[in-house]
């Protein structure tokens, strides 16, 4: 056990700038897909949150259609709750929205614009409710937020696809820097190996330690990844976006970099012909 | 505690030995002599089986080489001290990690492990030069440390291929004197060298290997 301590340390020594990079390369791979999933949690729980109810929001002819169509539905669906609004508070409204526009929107006839009906729906029934709506000759336009989450969500699994796609690839590449750096060890070690053999060293004393050696270099390079993490967790908060806590990733990360080492290690170490 | 039985070894075409047995008993002092070429290293190599033979049958300390498994061959060795003639010792490696890298393997204390490395090279004069590295060192150093190493482990069988090569008469006699010394405590010492004078300043048993085949075995080397 001393003996295979020691002779990490001596590879970990002797890996010197390029066991570095290595490190580095680690690191920045597991912060980018951590800093994904944090992305990913903050869409799902905010964005996407799916526990709320649905708003349907329909364009309608006129205030009292807007409010025949209201009573008509909250009769259909009891769970829906509905509410009219007249031209003149849609005009207001888009004013509120469009500052720089009040002006104009402001002075124009409130008969330019439609009366809008609002139901909040549970998620289950929005598209349910949007049929049904549609489906009305006074309803003009229809429009669901489960729709506009279902386009951000597709949108945002194809960015996320991606970024973990670019994750995957960049521990990959660690992969292989961490095997460029056990075979180089390997390669410089070659001769004072064979004299190690000669003198009574087992295979196994002989190869641990190059293979602890890649996957302590992926551990720390994780570690530091998840240090990396809290950072940029602890400055979203201190911006207002409530990102999910770090710390289940604390555990999962650095071991995905040791694994990542470790597999390195292992095809580096497979250019170290055993003794005949 | 080594039997040649009828051990051929060729490289190639070339035969480096040719049917050579021979027994040497636990405790014996053995010298191995003959012309550059002989085949003397080849033997050597054979018995701490760094090759296998062709044909024939080695059996050191009890262990068949042609027929054990690779993985116990580590732990055969372990119980050997070779002083090779090219020193092989870890060039990055300094004078008291070369010798407590095989203490390590047999997993003693550290302590322990400096104790005996201090020792082993007080025997060769060389405690001073713990901290250096070999390329620090003269031919005679190297060649010293490598015969500390070789000790260090107190291993049953030595196996030394030309340890004086790079000595002066004087160390080269006090190398002797020691191996012999090593000798009288029971330990069974193998010497392969081509330096006539040495043997005939030691008297022992002594085996010459003529073109790969054992052509004296006796207590006075013929002209």
């Amino acid at each position: 056990m001393r003996h295979g301590a020691r002779e990490v340390r001596r590879q970990l020594h002797e890996s010197g700038a390029t066991g570095l990079v290595a490190v580095l390369l680690v690191a920045v791979a597991t912060t980018w897909g951590g800093a994904l999933w944090l992305v990913r949690g903050w869409v799902a729980d905010t964005l996407l949150a799916r526990g709320r109810p649905a708003n349907v929001v329909a364009a309608v002819r006129s205030a009292e259609a807007a409010a025949m169509v209201c009573n008509a539905l909250t009769g259909s669906f009891p769970d829906v709750r509905c509410s009219a609004s007249r031209p003149e508070d849609t005009k207001e409204e888009l004013a509120r929205w469009f500052p720089e526009l009040s002006g104009v929107l402001l002075g124009l006839d409130a008969a330019s614009f439609p009366s809008l009906l609002h139901a909040e729906v549970p998620m289950a029934e929005a598209a349910r409710v949007s049929g049904w709506l549609r489906a009305r000759g006074e309803v003009t336009l229809v429009e669901n937020s489960r729709d506009w989450q279902g386009r951000l969500e597709k949108a945002l699994s194809s960015v996320l696809l991606i970024g973990f796609t670019l994750t995957v690839a960049l521990l990959a590449g660690c992969g292989v820097v961490v095997l460029l750096v056990v075979r180089l060890l390997v390669l410089e070690h070659s001769d004072e190996i064979a004299i190690m053999r000669l003198i009574g060293a087992r295979e196994r004393e002989i190869r641990l330690p190059y293979l602890a050696c890649g996957a302590l270099l992926g551990l720390v390079g994780g570690a530091l990844g998840v240090a990396l993490l809290f950072a940029i967790s602890f400055v979203l908060k201190s911006h207002g976006i409530p990102v999910r806590g770090v710390t289940p990733l604390a555990t999962v990360v650095p071991l995905l970099g040791a694994t990542v080492g470790a597999l390195g290690a292992t095809l580096g170490l497979a250019s170290l012909p055993e003794e005949p | 505690m080594i039997l040649l039985e009828n051990v051929t070894k060729s490289y190639r075409t070339r035969p480096a030995l040719r049917g050579i047995s021979a027994f040497v008993e636990r405790g014996e002092f053995v010298f191995l002599t003959g012309p550059s070429g002989a085949g003397k290293s080849t033997l050597l190599r054979l018995l701490y089986r760094a090759e296998v033979p062709d044909s024939g049958r080695i059996v050191v300390s009890g262990h068949d080489l042609a027929a054990m498994r690779r993985r116990d061959v580590p732990f055969f060795r372990r119980r050997l001290g070779v002083v090779f003639q090219d020193f092989k010792l870890l060039r990055r490696r300094t004078v008291g990690e070369n010798i407590t890298f095989v203490l390590s393997l047999l997993n003693l204390p550290d302590k322990e492990q400096e104790r005996r490395a201090y020792l082993a090279l007080r025997h060769m004069g060389l405690q001073h030069r713990l901290s250096a590295y070999p390329e620090e060192l003269s031919g005679g150093e190297q060649q010293r440390v490598a015969t500390a190493r070789a000790l260090v482990q107190q291993p049953d069988l030595i196996l030394a291929d030309e340890p004086t090569g790079n000595l002066d008469p004087e160390r080269s006699h006090e190398l002797l004197e020691l191996f012999k010394t090593i000798n009288y405590q029971g330990t069974t010492v193998l010497v392969a060298t081509h330096d006539r004078s040495l043997i005939e300043a030691h008297p022992a048993r002594t085996l010459v290997l003529e073109k790969g085949q054992i052509v004296q075995d006796g207590w006075a080397l013929g002209d």
